[in-house]
């Protein structure tokens, strides 16, 4: 056909490629963020920079990033999840009874919690693919489903653990809780998964633009059902692991989760329209997150009005994040 | 009484409307035509407060306006009826016509039905519609339904009409009925805009025509003393399109899709036909005709509920688009680029590999190939001529004719041997319109890919087609055969297509 009449690739001057997507100019705001929270809060605070504090700023941390991959799986697909906390606390009780009344050693009791959440999750995507429903409300009802199995299974008391359970939640090395190092592990899995693999791309592409995707010979709807087992397997993981720092699985775990994923996974950049996610924006996220809540606790603010800071919080990162979203538009147009 | 003055609007990659300076007056039908993508529907879109123009002003009985929304500008007496059907389709007719202006028992707020159905029923006897005013809209036929939408905007007193492509589906009945309305609402001084595809209905019901290209108003004139071949150079910029490319090298010993009593239910009614190693298939029809239901039954994406398609020889069933890519080697390229076709967000590469990530990935770290993927794009940015600065380009940011050849490329870097190409040129400009033409074409002649072209554009479907299908009501109702025999003339050709439809 015709001839190439176009620069080589090697003067391309937009092949950016890696760079760009590490360290979006959002990413980079969210980092310079957490910097001036982090600044602010060791000025202000004696006791900020202690081992102590550091161990269990760290430790929480760990959590939120957590609970806020498992919101976002579902976010990048386009969908959403509600029953993240459910899932959370079917996951606890099950683990609780494998543990305490079934008597399984732990070896066995994880894998099976594992399973019950990802089986979960299973179940919300399936039902939104197969009978073609808003993940909305397919998972606004799952999780009373979920909610309701957990206070009929578990009666609403906590169960006992071994203390061998307690060894992954409440140890450390070095300072470091072993909780944040398994965070750590499992986001540079989820980004190399986004930018790397074909599921990862996939979920991206279905979530960019679900009839284009499958158009072009994407499973959307499979996928859209992997997108909900990875969350409900990572909600799974924060309550094994939970129940592991508690040292005794409470059937509440996972009740005030939902705003958490949200919070945590908006203000991390991940697209609420779908398509968009960056692993370093969710830890910065739940970096910023930790940070504020640390400050509000710092300033003796009263903790009866917590839930109207966290709900204030996701508002304002939403807002932000569109006021960019006009700002860059109104850049491209010019 | 409408005067727009020196109006631009610019869309990422393309300039939608360039310096456009135009008038409307009271007690005159005015024809506003122009290609697809020729700014005609933007146009409409600025002056109703859709859309706001980045340059130029609008006046409007002298008075400056600057609508925010759309109904800012029923309120002033500007409506449009859409070639897209808005209705609602839960609610009657009467709920349809008389929505913001219900009459109600004095101020209390509860609606008289009675009298609204009696006034309803006013409008609908005008646009010769018999039906009780109660009737629920979903239940009617598209004909049906527009007619609805011009009761509508009757109802609403309108002193300036849009009507954008309002005959696309009504019968010749119809279209007379409209006709005679439309000149009663001239002769009560009121202003129309006919935006037509179809010359004959131009000359039989307007005043005056102004054409846009590209963006730009090429002219105004009237329609007494006009000619059609003046009006199609006003059009096009040109005498007439280049009527053939060539001759095209069809195998006939190698069919590689045959579609045989394919139906599918209201959609596609029993169509069977071949398609040939290195032949061109033209598939015209109006829209609707049931072209694109068929596509979307051969690659998988809607069921067939009767029939069999047959690929290489073998009888296959197809039960999605990853079965045609994969299994099948079948291509689709929608008729929509930007809602079905593309990943605007994403960067070239993207919308070019999505198709092969599966084949390119390392066998244990199941990452994929990024060398070959930029290879790949970087390939087809060259075979193509994709106007890019590279396969990190955000996609939203290429003009519509570079992103129609992603479409393509998506399938050619897949290896698809048969390609269903539908409506390649719809929003894209003249030059690139013709780059395309070239690059299908070669796609079948010089790499004998089997290709289904769906097109509504005549001349387009004249010059590339071996053969043509012409489609009605879901039907095929007749075959033009040879069509790149350079014996046979346009005029001849398209008389032919004219003698099916009709």
């Amino acid at each position: 056909m015709k001839q190439p009449n176009l620069v080589h690739p090697q003067n391309s001057p937009s092949d950016t490629s890696d760079k760009s997507e590490l360290l979006s100019g959002r990413t980079l705001g969210l980092i310079i963020s957490t910097a001036i929270l982090f600044a602010v809060l060791v000025t202000q605070s004696q006791s900020f920079l202690s081992g102590y504090t550091m161990f269990v700023i760290s430790r929480q941390m760990a959590f939120y990033t957590l609970i806020a991959l498992s919101q976002a799986f579902c976010l990048v697909v386009g969908g959403m999840n509600l029953s993240v906390g459910a899932i959370g606390s079917i996951t606890t009780v099950i683990l609780g009874l494998s543990l305490d009344n079934w008597g399984l050693s732990p070896w066995l009791a994880v894998p099976v919690g594992l399973a019950v959440g990802a089986l979960a999750g299973a179940l919300n995507g399936v039902l939104i693919t197969r009978l073609k429903i808003d993940s909305f409300i397919v998972t606004l009802s799952t999780m009373f489903i979920y909610m309701g199995l957990r206070s009929g299974i578990s009666g609403g008391a906590p169960y006992k653990v071994p203390e061998s359970f307690d060894f992954v939640g409440q140890g450390s090395v070095v300072g470091t809780p072993y909780v944040f190092l398994i965070m750590i592990v499992l986001l540079g899995f989820v980004g190399y998964m986004y930018q790397k693999t074909v599921l990862g791309r996939r979920m991206l592409a279905t979530g960019g633009n679900a009839a284009a995707a499958r158009l072009s010979g994407i499973n959307t709807d499979r996928t859209v059902v992997w997108a909900h087992i990875l969350s409900g397997a990572f909600a799974a993981l924060a309550a094994v692991l939970w129940a592991s720092m508690l040292g005794s699985a409470a059937p509440e775990t996972g009740d005030d989760w939902l705003i958490v994923s949200f919070a945590v996974a908006i203000i991390g950049g991940t697209a609420l329209t779908g398509g968009s996610i960056s692993a370093l924006g969710i830890l910065m996220g739940s970096a910023i997150f930790m940070l504020i809540k640390h400050g509000l606790i710092e300033v003796k603010a009263n903790p009866y009005y917590a839930n109207s800071f966290l709900g204030a919080l996701v508002l304002l990162a939403i807002v932000v994040d569109r006021l960019r979203e006009v700002y860059s538009e109104k850049q491209r147009l010019k | 009484m409408l005067e727009l003055r020196a109006i631009s609007k610019q869309f990422p990659g393309v300039k939608a409307l360039d310096n456009v300076s135009l008038r409307f007056d009271a007690g005159e039908i005015h024809a506003l035509v122009g290609e697809n993508g020729a700014g005609k529907s933007t146009l409409i879109r600025v002056i109703t407060g859709i859309e706001q123009p980045d340059e130029g002003e609008i006046f409007y009985d002298g008075e400056r306006l600057r609508f925010n929304s759309y109904r800012e500008s029923l309120e002033k007496g500007i409506d449009i009826v859409n070639q897209e059907i808005q209705v609602i389709p839960e609610s009657t007719i009467a709920e349809n016509i008389m929505l913001d202006k219900m009459i109600t028992y004095g101020r209390t707020g509860i609606i008289n039905w009675k009298a609204v159905n009696r006034v309803a029923r006013q409008y609908l006897e005008m646009v010769g519609l018999s039906l009780p005013p109660t009737t629920v809209i979903k239940d009617l036929s598209a004909a049906r339904k527009q007619l609805v939408q011009i009761a509508k905007a009757l109802a609403a007193n309108a002193r300036v009409l849009f009507l954008d492509e309002p005959t696309s589906s009504l019968s010749e009945h119809e279209v007379k009925n409209l006709f005679r309305i439309l000149r009663d609402l001239k002769a009560q001084k009121v202003a129309i805009i006919f935006v037509s595809h179809k010359f004959e209905e131009v000359f039989a019901l307007c005043d005056k025509v102004s054409v846009l290209r590209d963006g730009r108003h090429v002219g105004t004139k009237q329609i007494a003393g006009l000619t059609t071949p003046e009006l199609v150079k006003m059009m096009i910029g040109r005498e007439v399109l280049q009527e053939h490319l060539g001759q095209l090298d069809v195998n006939r010993n190698n069919e590689v899709l045959r579609a045989e009593h394919v139906t599918r239910k209201d959609k596609v009614d029993d169509v069977s036909f071949s398609l040939y190693e290195g032949e061109i298939l033209g598939l015209y029809g109006l829209v609707g005709a049931g072209r694109t239901d068929l596509a979307r039954v051969l690659i998988g994406e809607d069921k067939l509920d009767r029939g069999a398609i047959y690929v290489r020889g073998k009888g296959a069933h197809i039960k999605s688009v990853a079965d045609s890519l994969e299994r099948y080697r079948i291509g689709y390229v929608t008729e929509n680029r930007k809602e079905e076709g593309l990943l605007l967000q994403s960067p070239v590469q993207t919308n070019v590999t999505i198709t092969i990530w599966r084949r390119i990935v390392h066998r244990l770290t199941r990452s994929i190939n990024r060398a070959k993927e930029i290879g790949v794009t970087w390939g087809m940015i060259r075979a193509l001529d994709i106007h890019t600065t590279g396969p990190n380009q955000k996609t939203e940011s290429l003009s519509g004719g570079n992103q129609q050849k992603i479409c393509i490329a998506k399938w050619l870097a897949a290896d698809c041997d048969i390609l269903i190409i539908d409506e390649p040129t719809v929003g894209v400009d003249i030059g690139a319109k013709e780059q395309i033409h070239q690059l299908i074409w070669d796609l079948a002649k010089k790499q004998h890919k089997a290709i289904i072209l769906i097109s509504s554009d005549m001349p387009e479907i004249i010059k590339l087609s071996h053969r043509i299908l012409v489609f009605r009501d879901h039907r095929i109702v007749g075959e033009i055969t040879d069509v790149d025999d350079a014996a046979k003339t346009y005029d001849h050709l398209s008389m032919a297509i004219a003698k099916h439809l009709n």
